[in-house]
């Protein structure tokens, strides 16, 4: 009986004209497309300048900024309403403004009469470009005096563990299989049970000698093989074309996996529980996947949250998920290193299962 | 037994006692309840208070055996659109622990009528044979009893009596059929009916029963205003009720206290001049409504 619930199951997913397709296409458009698409990298600041100086070192100092790769030179522009204007128009997002005697000051090492406008419609691309910005400073700076008392006693250097070229792609790839694996396993059981629903097919299975439970077993079964399926070519993928390998064992992994499968069950049982049709289903998914992937921690970090946003971030099964990827992938952490993600799970896990298998009883 | 959904009572206090092997026709309008006893017959939900019992088993208490005792084919069709014929029916002899080749005897009949198109899939086939393929998915595990719940809504004229004609052929093999529908012309093709209105039953027996204490006699009544007339009939001493039925009104009256004679006459005063009116033997849907009235009242 287990088997032909199961064979009908599969028949059903391969004759369905999109969802064969969408399996197949999501993990290549998650680690082809995504990683490219999500980088924090920024590139192509559109870079206006104000030379109220034009001298030798201010046109040295518009060169160290254009040669670093960061910015695209848009215009030298006479006055600074004109620069304005460009910025207005949209076509500049940073403005460098020189005063006069910029070389002058520079060479007596008494300042360095500059300024810097960027615009921050776009947060993220204004404060990194600023940065930029002020290192391309830094580095004119150091390059002209090398021994003067304008460049620092201390020599700060950065280095970054486990990604040690800030490679945005790296840290994304861990990620959006979590998300990927959200997504299959949770919302398209949910929606199936819901479709079930709408077409009375459930009525008919429920006069059968059927169990609740096997058929939504087998209900499950198909979207944990796919999600494995995902898993597994997501990897291959990022293996293949990015050359990034996984640091730590793979078989914790895809025990990760597993275990965030269950607790996803759990959730696309409860949210076909509580909807009557697809609509309904399809609205509460919606609502869910904005939260759990904006409190996650994968696209900005959690610990620069409001605390009240960091305990709604607690019951989000999506944050350990993504939390356990990322230091597996990226650090090779082991399950003892990080079993406070498997206790959330866990326990978020048995919450939600017991939670839908109470409601799917009540609905008998 | 009885069930209400928050404020609305679905059905109140219904008993009733379906022989072996007999069609059993629930026969009333939409909203009457029938559904809801038909899901809770099903073991597809509970109700608030009573029992029912199915061959001698407790329809809460013993439900995993009696889902293995009866068919059920609910109003809409809820097959597996995207499997085919043969799937389906494969599908759901395996769910009820059989084999089509094990149950092929006992859905031949109807099953060979569709076999032709085995392979084709169910949302695709037209609504006659959707129907044949519903029955036959009910027949699969050989029930006692087969549910039926309004099979007939949506079918055209000649598909619904050729249905009727195989029913007649599901009960010769010993399956008890408990059927319900929305339309009185088919009452008379049950062995016993009960009538369902606003969730209670106001009538029970077999057909013949049920026309046979009919209290009044009736008359179809033409005449050129149709409407003012049966406004103008409903006022004459001695007419019960007048209800508009296809081209004519059908019209009871107390044959003690007027006759054909009379209401005519009183119609030709109240200027139909030119009726007829002839004098014809109630059907079910005559006491249906007379039924439904008198329950009203009380």
């Amino acid at each position: 009986m287990w088997k032909y619930l199961l064979e009908k199951e599969f028949k059903q997913f391969f004759r369905d004209p999109g969802l064969p397709r969408m399996a197949l296409m999501f993990p290549v458009l998650m680690m082809l497309v995504f990683p490219f698409a999500v980088s924090m990298d920024i590139r192509n600041i559109n870079l206006a300048v104000v030379d109220n100086c034009m001298s030798k070192e201010s046109s040295l100092l518009i060169e160290k900024c254009t040669a670093s790769g960061y910015f695209r030179l848009v215009d030298i522009c006479q006055s600074p309403d004109e620069a304005q204007r460009l910025m207005d128009n949209n076509r500049a997002d940073a403005i460098i403004t020189i005063m006069p005697g910029f070389d002058k000051e520079t060479a007596l090492g008494t300042g360095l009469p500059a300024g810097i406008k960027v615009n921050t419609v776009n947060g993220t691309k204004g404060s990194i470009g600023s940065q930029y910005i002020l290192n391309c400073f830094r580095m004119y700076l150091a390059a002209k005096n090398p021994d003067t008392a304008s460049t620092p006693a201390f020599d700060i250097s950065d280095k970054y563990y486990f990604n040690p070229y800030m490679d945005y792609k790296l840290f994304m790839v861990p990620a959006l299989i979590v998300i990927a694996i959200t997504m299959i396993t949770a919302f398209l059981p949910a929606l199936n049970i819901v479709s079930e629903k709408e077409a009375g097919t459930i009525e008919q299975i429920n006069v059968t000698p059927v169990s609740k439970t096997a058929f939504i077993v087998c209900k499950m079964i198909p979207y944990w093989a796919i999600a494995f399926f995902i898993l597994t070519a997501c990897l291959v993928i990022a293996w293949a074309v990015f050359g990034y390998t996984c640091r730590g064992s793979i078989l914790w992994l895809y025990l990760y996996t597993a275990l965030d499968m269950i607790v996803m069950a759990g959730l696309g049982l409860l949210i076909s529980n509580y909807s009557n049709n697809a609509q309904q289903a399809m609205f509460l998914i919606w609502f869910f996947a904005v939260i759990f992937m904006l409190m996650s921690g994968i696209f900005t970090p959690i610990a620069s949250m409001p605390d009240w946003a960091k305990a709604i971030t607690f019951l989000n099964p999506m944050r350990y998920f993504a939390d356990a990827m990322r230091s597996v992938f990226l650090k090779g952490s082991n399950p003892l290193d990080i079993w406070y993600d498997a206790a959330g799970l866990a326990a978020l896990g048995s919450v939600m299962v017991t939670w839908s298998i109470l409601s799917y009883r009540k609905s008998e | 037994m009885s069930k209400s959904y928050r404020q609305v009572h679905a059905i109140k206090g219904i008993s009733l006692d379906v022989g072996k092997g007999e069609i059993f026709g629930l026969i009333g309008p939409d909203g009457a309840g029938k559904t809801t006893l038909f899901r809770i017959m099903t073991t597809l939900m509970l109700a608030d208070s009573g029992y029912g019992r199915i061959c001698g088993l407790d329809i809460v208490k013993d439900y995993f055996k009696i889902r293995r005792l009866i068919g059920y084919m609910p109003g809409r069709f809820s097959l597996y659109q995207d499997l085919s014929v043969k799937e389906n029916l494969d599908f759901f002899a395996t769910m009820f622990g059989t084999t089509l080749r094990e149950s092929y005897g006992t859905i031949k009949e109807i099953y060979s009528q569709i076999e032709p198109f085995r392979d084709r899939r169910a949302g695709k086939l037209s609504g006659g044979m959707k129907q044949k393929l519903a029955l036959c998915c009910a027949l699969v595990h050989k029930p006692s009893v087969l549910f039926l719940d309004e099979p007939t809504t949506g079918v055209d004229a000649v598909s619904r009596k050729d249905f009727w004609t195989m029913l007649g052929r599901i009960r010769q093999s010993g399956v008890t059929v408990f059927v319900s529908t929305p339309y009185m012309d088919e009452a008379s093709l049950c062995d016993r009916l009960a009538l369902i209105k606003d969730g209670e039953i106001i009538g029970t027996g077999t057909p013949e029963q049920i026309i046979r204490q009919y209290p009044y006699r009736i008359l179809a009544v033409k005449g050129r205003n149709m409407y003012p007339l049966l406004k103008a009939l409903r006022m004459i001493e001695g007419v019960e009720s007048c209800f508009s039925f296809g081209d004519a009104h059908h019209l009871a009256y107390r044959p003690d206290r007027t006759c054909r004679q009379t209401i005519l006459a009183e119609a030709a005063g109240m200027g139909f001049p030119d009726c007829t009116a002839k004098e014809i033997a109630p059907g079910i849907e005559d006491c249906f409504m007379q039924l439904s009235k008198k329950w009203g009242k009380n």
